[in-house]
């Protein structure tokens, strides 16, 4: 324990509040975009404690959050058919489609399992070569080389009766969506460690320039969020917009090199729905056509399948910051864990699940700008 | 979702024409595969693994300082999945649903 209580002292972790509040000359507004950094900043009341310097939006860093419903209902029809095994992360497993979720797929006689890697899932296929054994492919770039590898090994193994429904997306585009939005707020973001593992932060630096904004990727754990907040204010106090690592012991400049290159082998650029959004031209992957023969939605006959959203989740509202979930009147009364609307309150990344599991009901000090 | 757990490398092989091994996460043992970091690693280093691929290598004092916070803030849901379904999901269909 003696490096947990280092990296926790709360002296260090003072003396960085007090440097972040004496030099923030207005209350800046920065935004997160990664789940494991909206789980730290609510649970551990970060945003509270600055809540005089900077306001902290959540934005969609949560690929359970962000995974539309046409995606799930794909899913969930394709996990009823009875010559199929579906599988999936298990954080996907409670997503309410438009009629029910993969859980009660399962409880109706549904063969859904959940792996911790997909490359399980193509082990699964190799032992049950009468059954179709589909992935359900989400996740950000962190998870992109993983689903890359499951896929060319199905290939490499001759492995023809797996198959994957794919709904990844990318960071970079869902920041560019927030910054071109007429309504934007956001002045400044902390870009997402273990992304950036993988990725490095090559493409965060024509946004930075772009839309003179501070970009820097941060850590997951409490120090780690604070000193990355300090850069932010940093950067905004003195004018700067650069993209700057906080992250110094997991990212380098541009990544894991072998994790990108299979990701570009399997996966393309393609526009991506995202949930409570809408579709972001060129934010997501897909496929390439030299990998078709894996692809769920090609096996299955749902590339022409369309859902939209409705209902009364306000997540889009959430994700871009123009709402605290606790504003939403949905918020802790018809949507709670047990009893999700929508994707946020799902996953304990999305940011309905975080503030409804920490009791924030509401806030002293709402967001200036803020509107219920 | 992106989060990774630091664990120790016990051994390294070749599946098949991809590197796999043995990682060691505080003393739940797992197979994951190695091909990211595979020119990189030898036994006994540690790696950020996230849903069964080492996505970079660390340090140990790094390795164990990361995975005492997240035990510390109760975020290794990725963990309890490899305990649950380490044994279970590569069961034939009578197996139990994990």
């Amino acid at each position: 324990m003696k490096y947990l209580t280092e990296y926790r002292d709360p002296v260090v972790a003072k003396a960085l509040l007090a440097r972040i509040k004496s030099s923030a000359s207005r209350r800046w507004v920065l935004m997160e975009v990664c789940g494991g950094q909206t789980h730290t900043i609510v649970k551990q009341g970060l945003d509270e404690l600055l809540e005089d310097a900077v306001e902290m939006i959540h934005g969609p860093g949560c690929p359970v959050c962000v995974t539309p419903l046409e995606q799930i209902d794909k899913a969930l029809h394709i996990a009823a058919r009875p010559d199929v095994i579906f599988t999936s992360f298990g954080d996907m497993l409670r997503v309410p489609g438009s009629d029910c979720d993969l859980l009660q797929v399962r409880a109706r006689g549904g063969q859904v399992r959940i792996v911790y890697s997909p490359l399980d899932a193509v082990e699964l296929a190799r032992k049950n070569p009468d059954r179709q054994v589909v992935f359900f492919a989400v996740g950000f770039e962190t998870t992109a080389p993983a689903n890359a590898m499951a896929v060319w090994r199905a290939r490499q193994l001759g492995v023809h009766n797996f198959s994957v429904l794919v709904s990844h997306v990318t960071v970079p585009p869902a920041m560019c969506a927030m910054l071109d939005a007429p309504d934007n707020r956001v002045q400044g973001f902390l870009a997402a460690g273990h992304v950036c593992t993988i990725m490095g932060w090559t493409e965060y630096e024509p946004i930075a320039a772009k839309y003179r904004v501070p970009i820097v990727v941060t850590g997951f754990e409490p120090l780690d969020i604070l000193e990355g907040i300090w850069l932010a204010v940093a950067q905004l106090e003195s004018g700067r917009h650069e993209v700057e690592n906080q992250y110094v012991r997991a990212v380098r400049r541009d990544g894991t090199v072998p994790a990108r290159n299979l990701v570009e082998e399997v996966f393309q650029l393609v526009d991506r729905k995202w949930r409570g959004i809408g579709e972001i031209p060129r934010s997501g992957l897909g496929l390439r056509a030299e990998y078709a023969d894996f692809d769920a939605e090609i096996r299955f006959g749902l590339t022409d399948f369309t859902q939209e959203e409705s209902g009364e989740c306000r997540a889009g509202d959430v994700l871009r910051g123009q709402l605290k979930p606790f504003q939403c009147p949905a918020f802790g009364t018809r949507c709670t864990p047990e009893h999700p609307l929508g994707a946020p309150m799902v996953s304990s990344e999305g940011a309905c699940a975080a503030y409804y599991n920490y009791g924030r009901f509401r806030q002293a000090h709402v967001a200036t700008g803020t509107t219920p | 979702m992106c989060l990774g757990i630091p664990g120790r490398v016990v051994d390294i092989r070749d599946d098949q024409g991809l590197a796999m091994g043995t990682v060691d996460f505080g003393g739940i043992r797992r197979e994951v595969c190695l091909a990211y970091v595979a020119g990189d690693i030898r036994p006994d280093d540690y790696v950020v693994v996230h849903v069964g691929f080492a996505i970079s290598k660390v340090d140990e004092v790094e390795a164990r300082r990361t995975f005492e916070v997240l035990r510390e803030m109760s975020q290794l849901e990725e963990l309890e999945w490899m305990r649950e379904v380490a044994d279970r999901s590569l069961d034939p269909l009578g197996g139990p649903a994990a």
